[in-house]
């Protein structure tokens, strides 16, 4: 009699496996959407376009939160690409029945998706340094913090995506988060700006924390010791908090022992 | 050859399609109430956002060019719903199949995103009132007829724009980019949050091209934040018109409906 041969188990990644694989496919896939990129920019230069038009001193300050907002919305695509993943294509279940672990599957949409739109951001964040004259040290402060702000902008975004249903409903949700986010509380424009009651707020919002303390480098706006170290304990927590939540959140919605 | 109607005498051969479509667009914002809250906040946020970094005297313009934004942001949901349907959904070449004319979809399709952008209109139009009160600015008779007008002519055309382009987008994907970078750059190239004259001159002569400019310059004048004669009100109402119209020709002539 015939019999079918034992099934070979899947051999186990160790943690974080498949990431740069997965990262350099999600790369390949997002080069191919040349109108997605060419949107990426389009809410930050409409309100460049506003502070230019309406308040030119604010150019400056301004540009330094497009770049901070550019990296804050990079989760919005995340959303949308691991929503588009798992609704539209269903092929998450695909990708996750390989050795790729859960976490290299949610860091490499990420990963991709930074690597292919951080040309623009970069072009904002040359444009911020000429306009705003940044020294070395505060440009390599606007490098890092953007940082943060991707890394949990994208940890937000992937466990948001994991909620979703309905493609069609996606941009009214992911739309709302990211304008209340990034465009409401000081990011485009000073914190002093900002109603006094409510400032402890925005130095707890990570993009307008990180806008505050790249702010208070270039002198647009003054920060006590207290606020400093509320916006970079909120900042740096959050992110680490976030993160975390999002690889342990990536580990349990994976289907199947 | 026997025809439709003999083969199937059942068949409907007319329908509602304005309360039909009233009834998705319901039952869509009831199922998600975000669909509602988005288009009433976002240009909130903006406003909130303007009236930090511009002149308080602004405000009532800046209220008028989130009224005709929102408006125009139909064109976006409208070719969200609409590409959705046909790609996702594959409905469409039921509705084709059906009685519904191209003409009653585009209508009911705009008529059920409306639905979700009213609650935005109305809290706008309240604060415009109250603001322009305040500043000498009131909301008169004459203003609200141009602010019905402009409103009007943006839906259809806006509307038009929308689901002329979602016959045309080949993927989901394709659905937000492309809605993002139409109508907020034919938003931010219109004079709706600032005045015409704040422009640099070749982007003011860009602007004249598009129907939003003389709706915002229709309404601005009416208002009297933007002084213009009376003959000036009329020639924009006139060019509005007109270039809602040809608008109107391209998207028809580019809208896709069944096989042919």
């Amino acid at each position: 009699m015939r019999t079918d041969p034992p099934a070979t188990p899947i051999r186990q990644s160790r943690p974080f496996g498949g990431t740069t694989a997965f990262l350099w496919t999600e790369v390949l896939v997002q080069a191919h959407e040349s109108l997605a990129m060419a949107t990426s920019m389009v809410t930050q230069t409409v309100l460049l376009v506003f502070v230019y038009i309406l308040n030119p001193g604010l150019i400056g300050v301004a540009l330094i939160g497009a770049v901070l907002f550019s990296a804050f919305t990079l989760g919005q695509r995340v959303l949308n690409e691991a929503a588009y993943i798992r609704i539209d294509h269903k092929a998450n279940d695909l990708y996750l029945a390989g050795p790729m672990t859960p976490e290299g599957y949610f860091l490499g949409i990420a990963g991709g998706i930074l690597v292919v739109y951080f040309a623009p951001i970069a072009l904002l964040g040359t444009l911020a340094v000429l306009v705003a004259h940044l020294s070395l040290t505060t440009s390599l402060a606007l490098l890092g913090l953007a940082g943060l702000v991707w890394l949990f902008a994208a940890s937000i975004g992937y466990i948001f995506s994991t909620f979703f249903r309905d493609n069609r409903a996606i941009w009214a949700y992911a739309s709302l988060f990211f304008n209340v986010f990034g465009v409401l509380p000081p990011v485009f424009y000073p914190l002093g700006f900002f109603p006094v009651a409510l400032r402890p707020v925005a130095l707890l919002m990570p993009p307008s924390a990180a806008a505050a303390l790249l702010q208070s480098q270039i002198g647009a706006t003054t920060l006590s010791t207290g606020q400093t170290e509320l916006a970079l304990f909120g900042l740096i927590a959050e992110t680490v908090l976030v993160f975390l939540c999002a690889i342990y959140w990536a580990r349990r919605t994976v289907r199947g022992p | 050859m026997a025809s439709v109607e003999e083969q199937f005498p059942d068949l409907p051969t007319s329908g509602r399609a304005i309360p039909s479509f009233g009834l998705v667009g319901w039952r869509w914002i009831s199922r998600n109430p975000a669909v509602t809250i988005t288009p009433v906040l976002i240009p909130f946020i903006f406003l909130y956002f303007l009236s930090l970094i511009s002149p308080p005297s602004l405000l009532p313009l800046e209220i008028v060019g989130a009224m005709l934004f929102t408006m125009q942001n139909i064109g976006s949901w409208v070719l969200g719903d609409s590409a959705t349907w046909r790609i996702e959904c594959s409905l469409q070449d039921m509705f084709v199949a059906s009685p519904l004319s191209r003409l009653r979809y585009l209508f009911g399709v705009a008529f059920s995103n409306l639905i979700a952008m009213i609650p935005a209109l109305v809290v706008l139009l309240l604060l415009l009132t109250w603001v322009g009160g305040m500043r000498g600015h009131p909301v008169t008779g004459l203003v609200l007829l141009t602010l019905f007008v402009s409103l009007f002519t943006l839906w259809i055309l806006f509307s038009s724009i929308g689901i002329a382009i979602s016959s045309r987008v080949r993927t989901q994907r394709e659905i937000w980019p492309v809605g993002n970078l139409t109508f907020t750059l034919l938003g931010m190239l219109s004079p709706l949050y600032y005045p015409l004259s704040a422009l640099p001159p070749i982007w003011q002569d860009a602007a004249r091209f598009l129907p939003t400019t003389y709706a915002a310059l229709l309404v601005q004048g009416a208002l009297g934040v933007t002084p213009a004669t009376p003959t000036e009100m009329v020639l924009y109402a006139g060019l509005l018109g007109l270039c809602a119209l040809v608008g109107l020709v391209v998207c028809l002539r580019l809208y896709r409906w069944g096989e042919a």
